[in-house]
């Protein structure tokens, strides 16, 4: 009761403030914090306004709703969550969030939890269910796959180490990308390449810095030695190497962790950076193997609040229509753009702002600059 | 050339004590060390109305000298006559202890009380302090403006305080554009834009010269935004444009407005406010005069469909360069509007522009979109020389631009070939600032070489300033081009190098990608702040950096730190005795509201 009466205030309120402008079949509905489920609600929300991936989720869900009848899984608790049919309001994620504490444990209790680690499981697990589903489907005989059909026959499943993947599902479509991990042993010179695919990258973080140089020094190269040396396989030992990461194929949806959690090992404990860390509205992707350069657009950014490691809050902003929105559980406000900008993190140390971005969400914009 | 560093420790620097840890008080150069001479910052208690909301910006203005110090300036008609003592009392006053300025004039009842503080102030000041504010603002002065939240401050240059002589508050909408013409020929030299889309023009004189808190004498533009209520993103005014100017807006548009006092009645009502036809396509350049031909802003030019960045006019007032984050192509081309006179611009506009787009369709222009979209910031040289009207010892001629922006680059882009001819990657952040030190003379230059050498500085959000080398022959011949990984040919530790090279290698190409145009590494790169930096201004004896939340550093050049530091030792001793009187506790709490 008390629910519909406050969405009812909300949705007002947000609807007065879009006016005509309210983008048709849009939905922008808050959503209930069944307590510390905060990290799950702003990343919910955040993968709801990446539209590719919820219509390639809705569309699957709809073609294949008999599959799994039923089974009830993440993957249908997700689709149901996505196809309501609420213009604005509230809802509660109630099956969404039982499944969840249902399949892991690590998000049973009311601890405060990681919002990187959920987005992580969560599509990790959407993935298996596919591949799950399209095992099933092709055991059958009867039913022809709606996926892909398994690149076998002259593809060698395991070059360079790939770690198998058989099955391009539309979650990797969208996340997907794939690293190159290049190791040059030092005495002997040999370049070992190793391919790995990534639906996200976590990135190191310093202070007063930016996205773009973030990613510089995620591809510069590193010397391992010491404690780190390099088993060269032609050498038959370990060895000085020079280690580098480059981006061999750019995701569709180029999703940023900033590492802002980190380990201080004279503590003892996990620490919270609060650097401000700059991410641009649009983003000049450069540190790829093709010379191309990769353009991408802010569409969502998911925001930890506070000033620790294991207490705070999330939210998130989220790009529609080109109108940034402010969602905080149950509460979506619009933001102006230049408001994003408050998130970005603190310059000093001791600062009285402990918003600060911490998973951004980056589309491509299409086609690269081939000339 | 190079300062041979003995790790000596620059002791005589005055203004080095309040440091914060880790940051230096000087910086090298292969020409010698820049020492850090004054700071200038706002009253503290301010600073969170400016969090993440105004980005401090600094404009200098420099006060020409007056022939008589009993002839009344021009603008300031209420104001009887002037005298060192009456500068000091209102400098004295606006400056530290705004509190008791306050009440001395509450307790003269509100009167024009001008006469009676002067008095108080003239008693308060030590007569070595008022000798030393004597040489100010009614004679020749330099001042620093710049915007702090809600408030325009005023500092004095040469002078070793570090609060301002003067603020300004606005209780409507917050500052966060300014610009000064020296040559202003009414007196109203200075302008200011708000974040509500207001904009006021002022004589800084009579600023000065007022001991209130709020603008006198102003000229109100776009009042309460009836025009346009989007944020003022930058003003300047127009070169020899005879008192006009242009103001760009956060939505993409620019307006250009004539002199006030020639063609446009004040109206208190706004009624004399512009009105513009509705912009039918967002996307599309567009030219559009005012519908009644006595008001103000006469013209309204839609650039792009994001905010304007900045703006900045070349020094004759020939070409008019904007950048704006969507502005991508648009960008570019407005790069090489021209803007010979308001006049000539309302008729030929439209012709020029389509002159300009054929052009620019024909080159290659289409190629460096990448390379400008998220350009925020730009400058063009002012190579006539905003200070001192000195002319600069480097050519500074007006063949290249700046930019800098969210790719943690910076460009220089080629007026006569219109593209980037070189860019440079250093800063670890978005860079904020950039411009051309046109009183930096190349160590080699002697006016025979066949290659020009300029100087630039940049200043970013990773809280550094970076100083540039750029050698460019007459055929645009840059140097130090990279091998062709791309990876920079001159590390800052190898600076001497690239010193003595003169002779330019190779010839630039039509270049296919920004990987072929040549590269610049920075000559020196220092973290000289705490917060990150929103701009930097080179003078004659200096260089100024300033951060977004209004503290300005103030870095004596290698020549200059000499002579200023035995000036400073007599200041010093001054500004001891004057301690008591300007103590900076009194003044900061007596900002608070």
């Amino acid at each position: 009761m008390e629910i519909s009466i406050m969405a009812k205030s909300i949705s007002s309120k947000l609807e007065k403030a879009l006016g005509d402008q309210f983008p048709e079949g849009e939905r922008y509905f808050g959503l209930e914090n069944f307590g510390n489920t905060c990290y799950c609600n702003s990343v919910l929300q955040a993968l709801y306004f990446c539209v590719p991936f919820r219509e390639q989720l809705l569309d699957y869900y709809a073609n294949n709703k008999n599959i799994g009848d039923a089974e009830e899984n993440l993957l249908t608790c997700l689709a149901d969550l996505f196809s309501q049919k609420k213009k604005t309001g509230v809802i509660a994620p109630k099956r969404f969030v039982q499944r969840l504490k249902k399949q892991n444990e690590l998000f049973r209790s009311y601890m405060h939890q990681d919002a990187h680690e959920f987005l992580n499981f969560l599509l990790n697990e959407l993935v298996d269910i596919l591949e799950k589903e399209a095992q099933s489907a092709k055991s059958d005989p009867e039913t022809s796959s709606p996926n892909e059909k398994i690149a076998n026959g002259p593809k060698n499943p395991q070059p360079n180490g790939i770690r198998k993947e058989p099955l391009v599902t539309w979650v990797h479509k969208n996340f997907q990308g794939i690293l190159t991990n290049e190791t040059k042993c030092l005495r002997c010179e040999t370049v070992t390449a190793r391919d790995e695919t990534f639906f996200d990258l976590s990135l190191d973080i310093e202070q007063n810095s930016s996205i773009t140089s973030c990613l510089k020094n995620f591809s510069s190269t590193e010397t391992l030695n010491a404690e780190d040396k390099f088993f060269c396989d032609k050498c038959c030992s370990l060895q000085e190497a020079q280690k580098r990461m480059k981006i061999k194929k750019p995701p569709h949806i180029l999703v940023i962790h900033l590492k802002r959690f980190k380990y201080i090992e004279q503590l003892g404990r996990y620490k919270k950076l609060s650097y401000r860390v700059v991410f641009p509205l649009e983003l000049k992707l450069s540190n790829t193997v093709e010379d191309a350069d990769i353009e991408y657009s802010l569409f969502a950014v998911v925001v930890h609040v506070g000033s620790g490691p294991n207490h705070g809050h999330y939210v998130s902003l989220v790009k529609s229509h080109n109108h940034w929105l402010f969602f905080d559980d149950e509460n979506v406000e619009m933001i102006d753009e230049s408001a994003v900008q408050t998130f970005f993190g603190s310059a000093q140390e001791y600062s009285s702002n402990t918003d600060h971005g911490y998973i951004l969400f980056y589309e491509s914009l299409g086609a690269s600059n081939k000339s | 050339m190079i300062n041979p560093s003995n790790g000596m420790i620059s002791t005589s620097s005055s203004a080095a004590n309040a440091q914060s840890p880790g940051l230096k008080t000087y910086f090298k150069t292969p020409e010698g060390r820049y020492k850090l001479h004054y700071e200038k910052t706002h009253p503290s208690g301010l600073l969170h109305y400016a969090h993440g909301k105004t980005v401090t910006q600094v404009t200098l203005a420099n006060l020409k000298d007056k022939p008589a110090p009993s002839t009344p300036p021009a603008p300031a008609s209420s104001f009887s006559a002037s005298s060192g003592v009456r500068s000091a009392a209102a400098r004295l006053l606006g400056a530290g202890n705004g509190s008791r300025a306050l009440g001395f004039v509450g307790g003269n009842g509100g009167s024009k009380s001008l006469s009676g503080s002067s008095r108080i102030g003239s008693l308060g000041a030590s007569s070595s302090s008022t000798s030393m504010i004597n040489t100010n603002f009614d004679g020749k002065g330099t001042y620093i403006i710049f915007n702090v939240g809600d408030a325009i401050f005023i500092s004095d240059l040469n002078s070793q305080d570090k609060d301002p002589i003067k603020s300004i508050h606005f209780s409507n909408s917050n500052p966060v554009c300014h610009a000064f013409d020296q040559d202003a020929k009414d007196g109203h030299d200075l302008l200011v834009g708000l974040n509500s889309g207001d904009v006021y023009s002022v004589s800084l004189r009579q600023q000065l010269q007022d001991v209130g808190k709020k603008l006198v004498g102003a000229h109100h533009y776009n009042k309460d935004g009836s025009v346009n209520n989007s944020r003022c993103t930058s003003i300047a005014w127009v070169p020899g444009g005879d008192g006009s100017f242009v103001v760009a807006h956060a939505d993409g548009n620019l307006y250009v407005y004539e002199k006030a006092s020639l063609h446009y009645q004040q109206n208190k009502d706004g009624a004399g406010d512009s009105s513009f036809p509705v912009i039918k396509d967002q996307t599309q350049f567009s030219v559009a005069h005012a519908r009644y031909s006595k008001s103000n802003p006469i013209a309204r030019w839609h650039i792009c469909q994001g905010p304007i960045n900045s703006i900045a006019f070349s020094t004759d007032g020939t070409y008019l360069a904007t950048v704006g984050r969507d502005g991508i192509l648009l960008s570019l081309y407005r790069l090489f509007l021209t803007f010979n006179s308001l006049y000539e611009l309302k008729f030929f506009v439209q012709s020029r522009l389509s002159t300009s787009f054929r052009l620019f369709k024909r080159t290659t222009y289409l190629r460096w979109k990448k390379l400008l979209w998220c350009a925020i910031m730009l400058c063009l040289e002012n190579f006539k020389g905003v200070f001192d009207n000195k002319v600069p010892l480097n050519s500074m001629d007006g063949k290249y631009i700046l930019t800098g922006g969210e790719d943690d680059l910076v460009q220089v882009w080629s007026m006569e070939d219109r593209k980037v001819v070189a860019w440079g990657e250093g800063h670890n952040s978005w860079v904020s600032g950039v411009a051309f030190d046109s009183y930096w003379s190349s160590p080699n230059s002697d006016g025979t070489g066949e290659t020009i050498m300029y100087r630039f500085g940049s200043v970013g959000q990773d809280t550094r300033l970076l100083l540039w080398d750029l050698e460019m022959d007459e055929i645009v011949v840059p140097l130090r081009r990279g091998p062709p990984g791309g990876s920079p040919t001159f590390s800052t530790g190898s600076q001497s190098a690239h010193w003595d090279n003169v002779c330019p290698v190779g010839t630039l190409q039509p270049a296919p990608s920004m990987r072929d145009v040549p590269k610049l590494s920075p000559l020196v790169a220092h973290r000289i702040h705490t917060e990150p930096l929103s701009g930097l201004i080179f003078t004659q004896e200096s260089v100024l950096t300033v951060c977004r939340e209004g503290h300005i550093k103030i870095w004596m050049r290698p020549g200059f730190a000499e002579s200023p530091s035995g000036n400073s030792e007599t200041l010093l001793s001054t500004s001891s005795k004057e301690k008591p009187l300007l103590s900076n506790k009194i003044g900061s709490s007596s900002y608070r509201q």
